[in-house]
């Protein structure tokens, strides 16, 4: 910052003829922004925030509505509860019965549901300004089958004894290198990208059925939910290390944005305005497998929640920034959504939430594709 | 004031292992226009990209003030260069003047995000581009000179010293044209080093102060225009023969009576 500082007054000096003191007005925020200001000493203010009005609403409205999902979520299932049943719970009192169901099953779920959810949904948004191409998150370009592919290994046992996360890690990482690999000259913007994440994909999700194919009847009912993706069977330990590893990767997210609302610009445009184009492109996508592979080591490939998620985000946000945490909001909110009508819908079977995110997220990739406003597809 | 000077030392440029621009040294006139020429596939962009860091040079410099741009902080090299590239694309929904803010975004940080700086200096930039009353229209509503001035503006809010566009005019009709040049000239004039890559000879010869004609990697003519251009420079860059008319009003070049070159035997 120092360094900056000097470099900021000489480019003040220029042109000498538009400096002049007089015209001291104040500061108004551009439209739709709040500003704040520390004021200095001399009138001056070194430190100054703008908060983009409609990206706030967007979260705050995400939020409430999460709140609500979560509270339903709590509330509804194979035993429905009260609202006030629901609320006694949660603080422990009430009926031992419906304590345990809250407090002991349904409320881990809902905090891996909203965990997986966030990751997924943010992993997502990067992946999208870093290919500018919405139809580039983790699950299409091959990084949810990649990180799975791994995860089963490691639950059937291939003499490799890592835990799940680790492997789903490796995986994901395993994945994304293949994808950029293959894609090398392209860069990570157009077709060739995406469609080489495909075929990653495709090969990924074979090795996976493969997998299973060879192993005995119960070890492949142990790696079955990685599959398809579900919250039912969450391995501790992996939810453990995303609950730390989200906030992290939220964290750098947040830290990014600056750079990545540059990044929606074209390269040459990017790095005329300062921004470290293809170092920044790296930490983007450091960041989004990372959190791709923790959340696939949780629920498996939930993948189309990193397609919706950011979409919710992107229609309400405002198109001034990258809305990282409506994403995260929207994608913890689509899970908890999903989940809920898997437990609900058909109880007292259920259906894995991969399968309702599937069915859902189909038509609304289509409906992406088909529609005409998708210009900037390509 | 400081007299931010952009020259070039030794310069090489390469797609791959094509040389583009071979051995290059040049200094851009400090205040002035300066136009790059030359015909297609002369390395006329490839220049401008490297004079913007945009293309890292295989061998040779560009020199800031007698820096090498290559070991200057990208933020650094964005508060004196600013670049319009050929094809800018932005977000979709942007409005003009959230374009022009971004052109503050090498001057702000996390805790710096709006001052009275920025404030007055985005307000003056919609006006010098004349694009103040188009400020809350989103981009892809303007017609394409409008987006062009909207584009020159958020460059003008980056508030460099030294500004370079690639093709300013390509896409645009006559009138737009001249805007553009005139906001050129009139941004030229406040005392910014403005470098311009051009298709039109004649619009290089009357907007612009200082010409580099580029053939094959290497430069051919440089100089004034009206001290440069001959016949036989349009007939070495462009293959044509041409009649070099002063124009009655302004004194500057135009070409007339244009033909292909009726010797083929031009080198190529």
């Amino acid at each position: 910052m120092c360094r900056d500082a000097s470099v900021h007054n000489q480019a003040r000096q220029w042109p000498d003829a538009e400096r002049c003191e007089g015209d001291a007005t104040d500061v108004v925020a551009p439209p739709g922004h709040w500003h704040l200001a520390w004021q200095a000493a001399d009138g001056s203010a070194p430190f100054s925030l703008l908060i983009d009005r409609r990206a706030f609403v967007a979260a705050l409205i995400l939020l409430l509505a999460l709140l609500t999902a979560s509270f339903a979520y709590l509330a509804m299932g194979s035993s429905s509860l009260p609202p006030q049943a629901v609320l006694a719970a949660l603080v422990g009192r009430g009926d031992m019965m419906a304590v345990f169901l809250v407090q002991e099953l349904r409320l881990p779920r809902l905090a891996a549901a909203c965990l997986t959810g966030a990751a997924f949904g943010v992993a997502g948004c990067l992946m999208q300004t870093l290919a500018r191409n919405r139809l580039a998150t983790p699950g299409i370009i091959g990084i949810d089958n990649g990180a799975t592919a791994f995860a089963v290994a490691s639950v059937i046992g291939l003499g490799v004894s890592l835990a799940p996360p680790a492997m789903a890690l490796v995986g994901a990482t395993t994945a994304a290198a293949l994808t950029f690999g293959l894609a090398a000259g392209g860069g990570t913007r157009g077709y060739r990208f995406i469609v080489a994440g495909i075929g990653i994909g495709a090969v990924f999700g074979a090795i996976t059925q493969l997998l299973m194919a060879k192993v005995h009847i119960d070890t492949a009912n142990a790696a079955y939910p990685w599959t398809v993706g579900s919250l039912n069977a969450r391995p501790a330990g992996a939810v453990m290390l995303l609950a730390v590893g989200l906030p992290l990767g939220l964290g750098a997210a947040l830290w990014l944005t600056r750079a990545l609302s540059l990044m929606r610009f074209s390269d040459a445009v990017a790095s005329a305005l300062g921004l470290r184009v293809s170092q920044r492109r790296w930490q983007v996508l450091m960041v989004s497998v990372l959190l791709t592979g923790l959340a696939v080591a949780v629920a498996g490939p939930v993948g189309l929640i990193g397609l919706i998620g950011p979409e919710i985000a992107r229609s309400l946000s405002s198109p001034r920034g990258v809305p990282v945490v409506a994403s995260a909001l929207a994608g913890a909110l689509v899970m908890v959504l999903a989940d809920l009508a898997g437990r609900v819908l058909l109880s007292p079977l259920e259906i894995p939430v991969g399968i309702v995110t599937a069915v859902v997220g189909g038509p609304w990739l289509l409906w992406i594709l088909l529609r005409p406003a998708s210009r900037n597809l390509a | 004031m400081t007299r931010h000077q952009l020259a070039t030392r030794d310069l090489t440029l390469c797609h791959g292992r094509a040389t583009v621009i071979d051995r290059l040294a040049l200094s851009l006139p400090v205040g002035k226009v300066t136009a790059i020429v030359g015909p297609n596939g002369c390395g006329k962009s490839t220049l401008l990209a490297g004079l913007s860091r945009l293309h890292a040079p295989k061998q040779g410099t560009v020199l800031l003030d007698g820096r090498d741009i290559q070991q200057l902080p990208a933020r650094e090299l964005a508060r004196r260069l600013a670049l319009l590239p050929q094809e800018a694309t932005a977000p979709e929904g942007l409005t003009v003047a959230e374009l022009v803010r971004f052109g503050r975004q090498p001057h702000q940080g996390w805790l710096r995000q709006w001052s009275a700086e920025d404030q007055r200096v985005v307000h003056k930039a919609l006006a010098e581009a004349d694009v103040d009353e188009l400020a809350d229209r989103p981009l892809d509503t303007l017609s394409g000179g409008q987006r062009q001035r909207a584009w020159i503006a958020m460059t003008i809010a980056q508030q460099t010293p030294l500004l370079l566009l690639d093709e300013p005019t390509s896409a645009l009709d006559l009138g737009h044209q001249i805007e553009v040049f005139e906001l050129v000239r009139r941004l030229a004039a406040e005392g910014r080093t403005v470098v311009m890559v051009l298709h039109d000879l004649a619009s290089a010869c009357r907007y612009a102060d200082h010409l580099l004609a580029l053939h094959n990697g290497q430069l051919v003519a440089t100089g004034p225009p009206g001290e440069v251009v001959t016949t036989e420079l349009v007939r070495r860059l462009y293959d044509i023969d041409c009649t070099l008319i002063p124009d009655p009003a302004t004194g500057s070049l135009l070409l007339a009576n244009v033909r292909r070159a009726s010797r083929h035997s031009v080198e190529a």
